[in-house]
């Protein structure tokens, strides 16, 4: 079931009614059970595949809390990373990597014939698969304690809101918050609506109304001038931004209604100074798993210079891969590896031009945000490419010398209205800028209510009722209602 | 309790706010569509007198430039093409446009808008609530999407139309040409095969002739160029002419698929540029396409 479709709007006031009526382990299993109905609504048959991520996942854990000696122990993590990447690795990789090893004998003259199989991939199996990993990991390495409630940790891998696109929510975060009722707090449901809200301009009226003209770009790249081209690239980087931010925005809002933090999954990721720091602000819980689970597992930066920028790049290499089964995406993560790569070598060079030509912080940061903006802009082309001849098709057009004319820009009104969109999210992104007020908004896990700082739109019922409902206006006027799938499910 | 009641009012307090502002919104700018130059505009709010009425899809709009065709035949000529407008669409503005301005003398129909799939028709619903027409050939393909637009004006101000309609506030749209030329990849293509013509467009393009004929009204149907020619555009006019026999056996489909050579005056494999309108206008006003040779219709 997608965010956007009729049948998710009808599905959520029930599940709402359900959530508020219930409580204790009878509201657990309402949530299990929603939640499987949720995932079901696309593919019923991969229910009994989650069910069984989890439970092997629930009793590894527990296995791995009990057990005391070492190489049992390694033994056991191991099996619990072998069946998750198993997992993964049949549904999401087989064919690509049968096609890359058939392509690779044929291409050094040895016979080889090529037997793909007809796999489905499982919609949200790369986000359940780390969450479920990075949990028997930290139990393993005994910064988490093992849940002994089945029901319990079901229900964290299956909750509806982060299941199919994440954000990924670890075990440490979630589980504690479902040891206890949540109470209907108003703050809370009108701070995730605000949220909601913002999530569905983010991809029904933003990236949903960008991607028409994305998706010609890329699709027939020879039909396009330089100039067209290079705008087709701009958008795409507005497009999945606000395809994947609005999901999880959504996802997010949808968790605090129901009194749950996911924490946060974007921070103005093109505002972004080095690639260091875009990858704090991008998809800010798979960048941290790979962090935690990935670069620092090969050594992280414990290992001297060169050892550092090798495990930069794998973690970056893997990172791609994950996204999809294609050369295209290992090509984008190689591209971020080489960029944070470099980033560590130029920096200190950088920093003393920076001070001896005593160019103001204001002017170099400028700079600097373009210069990673364009250069993600260059990652993303690979990203969206069909294959390495499209990626070519498109760049090569690109830089040709032939048309940069505005005259060759077909549907300018579709192009004005895009731009317009894009205006709208620079808004959303400004918003963020503007000063605090301290204000009571959120209740914490334990039930008490905080005072934490807000802008004036947290701050106020009255400004966010007037917000939700201009963001609903925005969506009636410009929302794409073609019920596009968000980019993340395929990954 | 004391949240969740504060929680209903709020509720209904942004409905409320939802329902008004969504009814003052669409007022101002229904009142911002109905002064636009955009062609639907200027339909609806009528007073058109042309004597030459152009109707096609975007080939129609690329091919037939109408700065060019006043300038050749002095006539006062009005384009209501639009990029995938399909016959079916066409007759429903057609009418409209005979309801609502002085009849034209002659209509000029390009024909391979008997191809085009009603993709237009999700745009329809912005002139839904000017065109009981329009409003049912857009619930017929968008039954979901008609609710929608009753339930919420401004669902129905969600289209390519608006853009239109708001970019030409201040000035006409009937200079609309494609400028630019051929990208190099689409120049040495081979020919191809295209659809052909559509039987419901089809059957749409005997009644807009029955209702011409009717009326006293002129009309000619014309292919304009494509690069390359696609093999098979014999067989479309055949398509076209065998249908049209039936309600006029003199009309056929005037063939001009090759007639501009030079892909220079292509904007791409299946629009002319400006360059080409005018070549191909030159022809066609050298052919007597646009000669009118009836008395005014009745």
């Amino acid at each position: 079931m997608r965010f956007n479709s009729l049948a998710f709007l009808a599905f959520l006031p029930l599940f709402a009614a359900g959530y508020w009526l219930t409580s204790g382990r009878v509201r657990l299993w309402f949530m299990l059970v929603a939640s499987l109905f949720f995932y079901a609504w696309w593919d019923w048959r991969f229910v009994f595949l989650l069910l069984f991520s989890s439970v092997v996942d629930f009793a590894l854990g527990i296995f791995l809390e009990n057990e005391q000696d070492d190489r049992r122990r390694r033994l056991l993590i191991a099996l619990s990373i072998a069946v998750n990447l198993g997992l993964l690795g049949f549904f999401k990789y087989f064919n690509f990597f049968v096609t890359s090893a058939v392509d690779l004998c044929r291409s050094l003259g040895l016979p080889a014939s090529e037997k793909t199989l007809h796999i489905i991939l499982p919609v949200g199996i790369s986000f359940y698969v780390f969450k479920t990993m990075s949990y028997t990991i930290d139990v393993y390495r005994r910064t988490e304690k093992a849940e002994r409630d089945l029901l319990r940790f079901t229900t964290f891998v299956v909750f509806f809101p982060e299941l199919v696109a994440g954000p990924i929510v670890r075990a440490s975060r979630m589980l504690p918050q479902l040891q206890r009722d949540h109470r209907f707090r108003f703050e809370q449901m009108v701070s995730g609506l605000t949220l909601v809200a913002a999530g569905y301009v983010r991809k029904v009226a933003i990236a949903d109304s960008i991607a028409p003209l994305v998706d010609i770009r890329f699709a027939h790249p020879e039909a396009h001038n330089a100039l067209s081209l290079l705008l087709g690239v701009y958008f795409y980087a507005f497009q999945i931004y606000c395809d994947f931010s609005g999901y999880s925005s959504i996802a997010i809002g949808l968790a605090r209604i129901f009194g749950f933090d996911f924490g946060i999954n974007f921070d103005r990721p093109y505002f972004s100074r080095s690639f260091s720091e875009f990858w704090t602000r991008w998809h800010i819980s798979l960048s941290s798993w790979l962090r935690d689970y990935l670069y620092i597992p090969l050594g992280g930066n414990r290992g001297g210079r060169w050892a550092t920028l090798r495990n930069l790049f794998i973690t970056m290499l893997l990172g791609g891969l994950w996204h999809g089964a294609s050369w295209t995406f290992v090509a984008w993560g190689a591209l971020h590896g080489i960029y944070l790569v470099a980033q560590r070598l130029l920096a200190p060079a950088w920093n003393r031009v920076i001070n001896a030509l005593r160019i103001p912080a204001l002017v170099s940061n400028a700079f600097l945000v373009l210069l990673i903006f364009h250069l993600t802009c260059f990652a993303w082309i690979f990203f969206r490419a069909s294959s390495f001849a499209n990626a070519w098709q498109v760049l090569s057009g690109i830089v040709s010398v032939h048309g940069p004319q505005l005259a060759g820009l077909e549907n300018r009104g579709r192009i004005a209205k895009c731009t317009l969109m894009v205006g709208i999210l620079l808004a959303f992104e400004a918003m963020a800028f503007l000063p605090k007020r301290r204000k009571a908004v959120f209740a914490t896990t334990e039930g008490e209510k905080v005072t934490v700082s807000a802008h004036p739109l947290e701050a106020s019922p009255a400004l966010r009722l007037l917000f939700i409902a201009a963001c609903i206006w925005v969506v009636l006027i410009f929302g794409s209602f073609t019920g596009n799938n968000f980019i993340y499910f395929q990954f | 309790m004391a949240d969740r009641r504060r929680a209903l009012i709020w509720f209904a307090a942004l409905l409320a706010l939802v329902f008004a502002g969504d009814r003052v919104l669409a007022w101002a700018l229904d009142q911002v569509l109905v002064r636009s130059h955009f062609r639907f505009s200027r339909l609806y709010r009528g007073g058109n007198d042309a004597d030459i009425l152009i109707l096609g899809d975007s080939r129609g709009v690329h091919s037939f430039y109408q700065p060019e065709i006043e300038k050749l035949t002095g006539l006062r000529t009005f384009n209501l093409s639009y990029n995938s407008m399909s016959t079916r669409i066409a007759e429903a503005v057609l009418r409209d446009y005979l309801d609502h301005n002085r009849a034209p003398r002659l209509v000029v129909v390009e024909a391979t808008c008997t191809i085009t799939e009603g993709a237009l028709a999700g745009e329809l619903r912005t002139y839904a609530s000017f065109s009981p027409r329009l409003a049912a050939l857009y619930a017929e393909g968008h039954p979901d999407g008609a609710l929608e637009g009753r339930l919420f004006h401004l669902y129905r101000l969600n289209s390519e139309f608006y853009l239109e309609a708001l970019h030409y506030q201040t000035r006409s749209d009937q200079d609309w040409i494609n400028r630019s030329t051929i990208p190099p990849g689409l120049r040495n293509r081979q020919p191809g095969l295209w659809s052909l013509p559509r039987p419901e467009n089809l059957e749409a393009l005997n009644r807009i002739v029955t209702l011409l004929n009717q009326r006293g009204i002129e009309v000619r149907l014309v292919i304009a160029p494509y690069w390359p020619v696609p093999v098979n555009v014999p067989a479309i006019a055949n398509a076209i002419d065998v249908s049209v026999r039936l309600v006029d056996p003199q009309l056929h489909a005037l063939n001009y698929a090759g007639a501009v050579t030079d892909p220079e005056e292509f904007a791409d494999g299946v629009h002319l540029n400006e360059r080409g309108s005018v070549a191909l206008l030159e022809i066609l006003h050298r052919d007597g396409v646009f000669a009118i040779h009836s008395a005014a219709p009745r």
